[in-house]
């Protein structure tokens, strides 16, 4: 492994006046993981200054999820039957006043979740929970031991093989019904169980179930009739449904997105559009944005509260407004990316790291860079093979010298 | 006084905005209070000259509340935004943000006196941030720096002592003064007369807690929003949560607590309208005390409840906190 991360991954922007944090240096990271859409690795790039700072060889190729903590990303290789946890190296440590950030080398973090066709991947409150599909299966496993290296997951079993999910929600799970007419299709609801798996109360229904985020203290997942949106009850999660405005057309969401400092959601519904979703209010709950063609890709901002993006076949990424719910600005940045084909062909992805939007271009094997303020392209960075998935983590806080 | 500092020495984390240009005479003054108390503050003030908005309303607790779009857009259409500041809105720095709003943001806490909040050291970091997941390929939502809220050094419910109260009027008779000058006439005089209540409300509390044996005035809440209301009327209060509800209070905190009642003595428990109650029940249950009532903390009940204003709110708790004590 390549070990240059020391050099490469801080700018010292302040030194403190403080007399008592003399040495406290104000730091900033970030970082980028991309899996390759062929081959089996995950490399690892520092996102201030385009240095790639490690490339870790997995089982298969993989889609990317991060922590909210920042601290693990993990690495889902469906066909491997393989989720790999990867320290990331940057943590950070709540002060109060102030936020202590500590930057290491990315490293495995020693533990892996196994099983058949591991597909959605939820984290909620510390806790992880994969599906396995090819097993009806979720395991649960809590950053703390992913990061201790110690494989302390339970499992929680579902009555039949589905393309399912699951979310750890305090002491509760939330459980995906198989659709057991169809079981090829998907899910038709969701089941509240303890954590040993005992169901409490009813299903709530909720066909066609796939897509699931959450944002501040709501969780929902997505249904061909709208969304159940799950909040905390009386000693037991509550849940409850939220159909489509009568004034969308026909259609539904199955991505779903949280935003990250305003507390909205944000959904695919048909090809060419994405909905912006507020659960809290009785009308107008949904807002419909039109995009200029088939949409690839979209993630929110979560620095820029107001922002999020999408990136559409025809190599253009958008900055939408969340709260005008319009598209604010448009940017060429790749070439046509056809939606037409197999749903997991090689197409651009976006993530945010600090002040930069990062679209992997994985036929060109490339990472396009944008200033997140003024959304113009400020550069590229060459990564080997077709970069594909990508998340980011990584933030400012302090260092104290001597510590 | 050792337990105060101005708060002009305090950094918040928003700046106060440079005011904006008058408005024409024939439109209210858009304002948008952060929460349900302040709400009552300006509709005191400024009468019919203005449109209020709240963020957080009747029984929601500002500490935890999560900002939609539809609050940006709110904000950013305000003429002025009326804050309590000392980082109790923990959502405000983001949601200004997003606003792009040029309207002042006014915190109603500047030049009044602060307790320090006595919260013990080691802040425990419950930022609840989002995640998202769905369809193969997940987007990425990342960073770690932003959706914080960072309790400061301040203890933010002054609003609880009327004392405060009056300074939260004056300072917004001045906002609105600053934004609307034809309106300045009726805003001093509203929050003149407004003020006059609010004195004939501090001596009706101080009465009360007259009436209350010096040896039974220790009470039990959900958490510490009544640090000005000791401080000032010499009620003293236990809580097994710090000043934010956000951070849940552990067992050992709660074991702590349940000590220091039976040392203390303790007269009364309450549960709060802005928390679960279940902490406070068990804590009865465990010590034998009897929940009193519900008190009236960081936001105003609804209109058909007892603590619909701020008057109506202070008159309430005190009442409950006597009734409780004297009928223990």
């Amino acid at each position: 492994m390549r070990t240059n991360w020391a050099s490469a991954t801080a700018i010292a922007l302040l030194l403190s006046l403080s007399t008592s944090a003399a040495h406290a240096e104000e730091v900033t990271a970030w970082r980028l993981f991309i899996s390759d859409h062929a081959d089996p690795k995950v490399t690892v790039i520092d996102a201030i200054d385009g240095e790639k700072l490690d490339t870790f060889e997995i089982k298969g190729p993989a889609s990317l999820h991060r922590s909210e903590s920042g601290r693990t990303v993990f690495a889902v290789q469906g066909s491997a039957g393989v989720v790999a946890g990867i320290a990331s190296g940057i943590s950070f440590e709540d002060h109060g006043e102030h936020g202590d950030i500590d930057v290491e080398a990315p490293k495995f973090a020693g533990v892996e979740i196994t099983g058949n066709k591991p597909s959605h991947f939820v984290e909620h409150g510390g806790d992880f929970a994969v599906f396995f599909d090819g097993e009806g299966v979720a395991r649960i496993i809590s950053e703390k031991s992913v990061l201790e290296g110690k494989p302390d997951f339970m499992e929680v079993k579902t009555d039949a093989p589905q393309h399912g999910v699951a979310v750890a929600y305090g002491s509760h799970v939330l459980l995906s019904e198989p659709n057991r007419e169809k079981p090829d299709e998907l899910p038709v609801g969701i089941r509240v169980t303890d954590k040993a798996g005992a169901p409490i109360g009813g299903i709530h229904a909720c066909p066609d179930l796939h897509g699931e985020a959450s944002s501040g203290n709501i969780l929902a997942f997505a249904c061909a009739t709208g969304l159940l949106v799950v909040s905390h009850g009386d000693g037991s999660p509550a849940v409850r449904h939220l159909p489509y405005a009568d004034s969308l057309p026909d259609g539904k969401t199955t991505t779903l997105i949280g935003g990250r400092g305003l507390q909205y959601f944000l959904g695919n519904y048909g090809a060419d559009k994405v909905v912006l979703i507020d659960p809290t209010i009785e009308s107008d709950s949904f807002r419909l944005i039109n995009l200029p063609t088939r949409r690839v890709h979209f993630a929110v901002d979560p620095v820029c509260a107001k922002f999020a993006y999408v990136i559409t076949e025809d190599g253009q990424l958008h900055q939408l407004d969340v709260v005008k719910g319009e598209i604010a600005n448009s940017l060429k940045l790749t070439g046509p990316y056809s939606m037409d084909g197999h749903w997991s062909d090689p197409r651009p992805r976006v993530a945010v790291a600090g002040d930069k939007i990062v679209v992997t271009d994985p036929l060109q094997g490339v990472l396009h860079l944008v200033d997140a303020t003024s959304f113009e392209k400020t550069g590229d960075i060459a990564v080997e093979g077709k970069p594909f998935n990508i998340v980011s983590v990584g933030g400012s806080g302090q260092t104290h010298a001597g510590e | 006084m050792s337990r105060t500092l101005k708060l002009a020495a305090v950094i918040g984390a928003i700046t106060s905005l440079p005011i904006a240009p008058s408005v024409a005479a024939a439109e209210n003054l858009r304002v948008v209070a952060s929460f349900s108390i302040i709400a009552d503050f300006a509709k005191n003030v400024g009468g019919d000259r203005v449109d209020i908005v709240t963020l957080v309303g009747p029984n929601g607790d500002a500490h935890v509340y999560e900002p939609k779009p539809a609050d940006a857009a709110t904000v950013g259409s305000a003429d002025v935004v009326l804050v309590n500041g000392l980082q109790f809105e923990g959502f405000l720095q983001r949601l200004v943000e997003a606003s792009a709003t040029k309207a002042p943001i006014v915190e109603l806490t500047k030049g009044g006196e602060v307790l320090r909040n006595t919260e013990e050291e080691g802040h425990h970091d419950q930022h609840k941030a989002a995640e998202g997941e769905g369809g193969h390929a997940a987007a990425a939502e990342e960073g770690h720096e932003e959706g914080h809220h960072h309790h400061g050094e301040s203890d933010p419910h002054a609003w609880q002592s009327v004392h405060n109260a009056e300074l939260y009027v004056k300072n917004i008779a001045d906002a609105f003064c600053a934004a609307d000058a034809a309106g300045c006439d009726t805003y001093r005089a509203n929050a003149k007369s407004y003020g006059q209540q609010l004195e004939a409300l501090e001596a009706e509390i101080k009465a009360a807690v007259a009436e209350i044996p010096e040896d039974k005035r220790t009470i039990i809440t959900s958490h510490d929003a009544y640090k000005y209301f000791e401080h000032e009327y010499g009620i003293k209060f236990l809580a097994p949560e710090g000043v934010s509800t956000e951070s849940e209070a552990s067992a050992s905190d709660v074991a702590a607590l349940i000590k220091q009642i039976r040392q203390d003595k303790a007269s009364a428990i309450f549960v709060e309208n802005v928390t679960n109650p279940r902490l406070i029940e068990q804590i009865a249950s465990e010590t034998g005390l009897k929940v009193g009532g519900e008190l009236y903390s960081d936001a105003l009940s609804d209109k058909n409840g007892p603590a619909a204003t701020y008057l109506e709110m202070m008159r309430h708790n005190i009442t409950t906190i006597k009734g409780a004590i004297l009928g223990s």
